[in-house]
């Protein structure tokens, strides 16, 4: 695979790339793929979910911003939010204020909570001269009601990235992308199922990176990392631990510091599952690349995504079901809760998940990271006991 | 007949323990400990395997479970990784089979533990971070002092007036033992007044997991340190509703290693009877 002109392989030269896309908070790819050709556009989004195919269908980069890390300092970010706000806001305002997303032509935020959603009216009044669109999704998914409306939306955003190319997105264009992201999503696939059935030939850490790419690079760039990541996992013999397996969740909006995830590992736990970066696996099934492509993407987010916490979920019969149903499809042992300090969508749901989870016999553990924790040793006595009690005292 | 090897990389040594389990039954066939002085524990993980290997005439195919505890989860012949306190709890049952509660005494931490027989942690609790209940601090205390470390235990016990020391932080503590030493206090008192300030945290420690009438046993790096264990008892005798024995064991610096392999053995064996062996390879 040829990346910036130069032949990787192995996972070894794989992940420093990563590595290097991940540490690189200047986002120096995302930079020259823009100036590489005249009148490149790239359009930011934070977590959860959007419609990247509908960014890529009007030639522009979708570029994700998912805060500061740890290793971001927060000089100007803290003067915006009170003290019990998650610190995503904060890192990505520092992003914005130091001049880092200066290259940046719009910005997306997703309908997550109220923190994000305020963080686009700000926006619009810090960067004036940079597209900015909260983006809304329905919380009704009849197709009558929730359907028309979503349908009304992703119609307005392709208007708006239509004007802000300079001409209107066709039809064809947007099919092709959506081709384009059911490959990008196939791959996803096959690592996640590679990494359930052999989780110590693809570290969660390594895994996260590879996907991590993904929110720098052109997706179909992307896609073709995945394979070649996958295709040297799988040509690598790496020792097989006696680990418990679980699946990681409530990881989906501000990230866990990667040294969080290499503890988890570290301390007896592979992690089989989980729900970062879930706007690469949002939609559960390809989208139709026939018919009204508007309507196409509509209905996928209606009736093809999974409902994670971080997601409206009107039945709650249906409630935590989607972490029963991965602990049984990747055999995963217990189910670990990690949120962001403050995340409302992920610690109000955390409850309910985990009655859910009781209920079906499921053992949990839960505790509360920042993505710039910098102190592991709680979280690897918390996984270290919560591993060994799974492998010395449960019944399978 | 499971053979299993426990490894623990604590903060001032390696200690590696090699078992035989069949039918419950245990057998201790081979030890080694080196102390790390800034020598790489991960090679020293391997050497003192290696040396517990030869004591026990075996070599490491002959091993069917090698377990790792302390900070050893990075070595690369392991096939699991229990945490320290886990291990802890198992070694001391194996050492003193009557404890209802373990005292895990480290160079960086203390901690209490309630273990039932069979040597499964019920609950426990840990000193904060400061260090100063910690064997670290009682290291630094020690040089200070211009003593060897295997004089305190005697020392302390020839005090007649151990003087207060602070039990809220290392740097008060050793800011109180540098004003002892200016007012002539002699080192007895000074040491004894450490340990009663260390065994005061411990057993509060104690207390607050539920532990009241039964054995307590010492484990970790200062277990062996006699004046300690004599303020422990002190002040467990001190506290109301606390009926509790204090016990050590010259072999307590191997708790790690010791419950590394036996739950190493328990697992395998579990392992097998689950038909899952493959994950012990």
């Amino acid at each position: 695979m040829t990346m910036s002109g130069t032949k990787v392989s192995g996972t070894k030269a794989i992940i420093e790339r990563c590595q290097s896309l991940f540490d690189d908070l200047h986002f120096t790819a995302a930079r020259e793929w823009k100036t590489a050709k005249s009148g490149r556009k790239v359009i930011g989004y934070m977590p959860i979910y959007v419609p990247r195919e509908i960014i890529h269908a009007a030639d522009m980069l979708p570029l994700g911003v998912l805060g500061g890390g740890d290793q971001l300092e927060v000089i100007h970010g803290d003067a915006y939010y009170q003290s019990y706000i998650c610190r995503i806001p904060r890192s990505t305002i520092e992003l914005g204020v130091s001049g880092r997303l200066d290259f940046v032509d719009g910005m997306m935020f997703p309908s997550i909570c109220d923190v994000i959603r305020n963080l686009s009216g700000m926006w619009k009044m810090m960067f004036p001269d940079v597209y900015v669109r909260y983006f809304d999704v329905p919380q009704n998914y009849a197709d009558d009601i929730g359907g028309s409306y979503y349908v009304g939306e992703l119609a307005e955003l392709r208007d708006d990235l239509g004007k802000l190319r300079g001409s209107p997105i066709t039809d064809d264009e947007l099919r092709n992308s959506i081709e384009v992201y059911n490959e990008n999503r196939k791959m996803v696939g096959e690592l996640y199922d590679f990494r359930a059935k052999t989780p110590w030939q693809a570290p969660a850490a390594e895994a996260y990176l590879v996907l991590r790419a993904g929110m720098v690079l052109p997706v179909e760039e992307h896609t073709a990392l995945i394979a070649d990541y996958l295709a040297a996992a799988k040509a690598e013999k790496r020792p097989m631990r006696d680990n418990c397996r679980i699946v990681l969740t409530s990881v989906f909006c501000e990230q866990p510091p990667l040294n969080l995830i290499k503890s988890l590992e570290l301390a007896g736990c592979y992690v089989v599952d989980d729900d970062l970066l879930l706007v690469t696996r949002w939609l559960t099934e390809d989208v139709p690349t026939d018919g009204d492509p508007i309507q196409n993407l509509a209905d996928a987010f209606l009736h093809h995504s999974e409902s994670t916490a971080a997601k409206y979920e009107p039945n709650q019969a249906e409630k935590g079901q989607y972490l029963v149903r991965a602990v049984k499809r990747t055999g995963a042992e217990g189910v670990i809760f990690a949120a962001p300090s403050f995340c409302d969508p992920a610690l109000l749901d955390r409850p309910m998940l985990q009655n859910v989870l009781s209920e079906a016999n499921i053992p949990y553990i839960a505790f509360k990271y920042a993505e710039n924790s910098g102190q592991m040793q709680p979280i690897r006595e918390q996984a270290g006991t919560f591993a060994d009690s799974i492998k010395l005292w449960s019944a399978a | 007949m499971t053979i299993a090897a426990g490894v623990d990389v604590g903060t001032g040594a390696v200690k590696a323990a090699v078992f035989e389990v069949e039918n419950g039954e245990t057998k201790w066939l081979g030890r080694s400990l080196l102390r790390i002085r800034q020598r790489d524990p991960m090679q020293l993980a391997g050497e003192a395997y290696d040396q517990a290997l030869e004591e026990a005439g075996l070599g490491r195919d002959d091993v069917h479970y090698v377990a790792t505890t302390g900070e050893g989860e990075a070595i690369p012949f392991h096939t699991g990784h229990f945490y320290s306190m886990t291990t802890h709890a198992r070694g001391a049952i194996h050492l003193q089979p009557k404890a209802g509660a373990v005292l895990d005494c480290g160079a960086l931490h203390g901690r209490a533990i309630l273990v039932d027989d069979r040597g499964k942690v019920l609950t426990y609790k840990m000193t904060s971070q400061c260090a100063s209940g910690s064997g670290q601090f009682l290291e630094n205390i020690a040089r200070y002092l211009g003593i060897a470390q295997d004089e305190i235990g005697s020392l302390s016990q020839q005090s007649d007036d151990p003087e207060v020391v602070s039990s809220i932080c290392a740097v008060l503590a050793e800011t109180d033992v540098i004003n002892m030493v200016s007012r002539g206090i002699s080192t007895p008192n000074i040491l004894k007044g450490i340990h009663l300030s260390m065994a005061s945290r411990l057993t509060r420690l104690l207390k607050s997991i539920g532990a009241k009438e039964c054995v307590v046993m010492l484990t970790g790096g200062l277990a062996l340190d006699t004046g300690l264990a004599a303020a422990i008892a002190e002040e467990l005798d001190k506290m109301k509703g606390m009926d509790a024995t204090v016990k050590t064991h010259p072999d307590t610096i191997y708790a790690g290693a010791i419950g590394a392999a036996l739950w190493g053995a328990f697992r395998y064996d579990k392992l097998a009877d689950l038909g899952q062996l493959p994950r012990a390879s």
